[in-house]
């Protein structure tokens, strides 16, 4: 009976797995449960989308803001649109 | 079947009144011209621009809403007439549908020419000045 080589995981690659892993918590995208928030996503409405980018301007990824795929397209064409009427900037040190 | 649309415009900071009237009158021309009416021309006021455009770091913006019919070529002929006839004061536009079902109010950021509310926005910018007085008051002072 051959035995079996139990194989040493890098510590490097058991971080990795544990980052990748997570939260386990379900988070539910906050305009799926309330309807009528969609509608406060405007380009228009920049202090409200303010909350979705980083310090230096760059759009947050769905799962940091906790919007559902539909409902993340959808901020990120409003910023892109704010970005444009320079209303929300496309990037910079702190605003 | 009646479309509704919005145009929000940025015009230089220097836009004078009479100026502003005669960007809406011309641009209502444009909207009857295709059979549509103009429901409403706001200006939100001037605003602190995220980078600067055409060396303006200012701004002031205008929103326009206009209902048109479906099937009229006046969106094309508005960005058009935007881009060649008011470019020296129109800097950016963005046309875009209004959705039927949406309300028709909307949030906007606050202008500068809007009073802000001075208490709150104090006590969090002068951060420095806590740090000031707190060394005072623990009478840890230096002077001679």
């Amino acid at each position: 009976m051959t035995k079996k080589i139990k194989l040493k995981i890098s510590a490097r690659l058991v971080k990795k797995r544990t980052r990748r892993a997570g939260g386990n918590r379900p988070k539910s995208c906050r305009f799926c449960v309330d309807k009528a928030q969609v509608y406060t996503v405007d380009y228009k409405n920049s202090t409200f989308l303010k909350s979705f980018l980083t310090e230096r301007g760059k759009i947050l990824p769905s799962r940091i803001s906790g919007a559902c795929a539909r409902h993340q397209r959808c901020i990120s064409q409003e910023i892109r649109k704010s970005r444009v009427m320079a209303l929300l900037p496309y990037s910079g040190p702190s605003f | 079947m009646t479309q509704k649309y919005e145009a929000l415009l940025l015009t230089i900071p220097e836009i004078t009144g009479d100026e502003a009237k005669d960007l809406e009158m011309q641009l209502d021309k444009v909207v009857r011209g295709a059979k549509g009416a103009t429901v409403s021309f706001e200006r939100w006021g001037k605003y602190k621009l995220a980078y600067d455009v055409k060396k303006n770091e200012y701004g002031v913006y205008y929103l326009m809403r206009f209902d048109v019919d479906k099937g009229t070529n006046l969106i094309n002929d508005l960005k058009t007439y935007i881009n060649v006839k008011l470019s020296t004061i129109v800097m950016r536009d963005m046309i875009s549908v209004l959705d039927p079902k949406a309300p028709s109010t909307y949030q906007r950021p606050r202008s500068l020419e809007e009073a802000p509310t001075r208490e709150e926005g104090f006590q969090r910018e002068s951060r420095g000045s806590d740090f000031f007085l707190s060394a005072d008051n623990g009478n840890d002072s230096d002077e001679d």
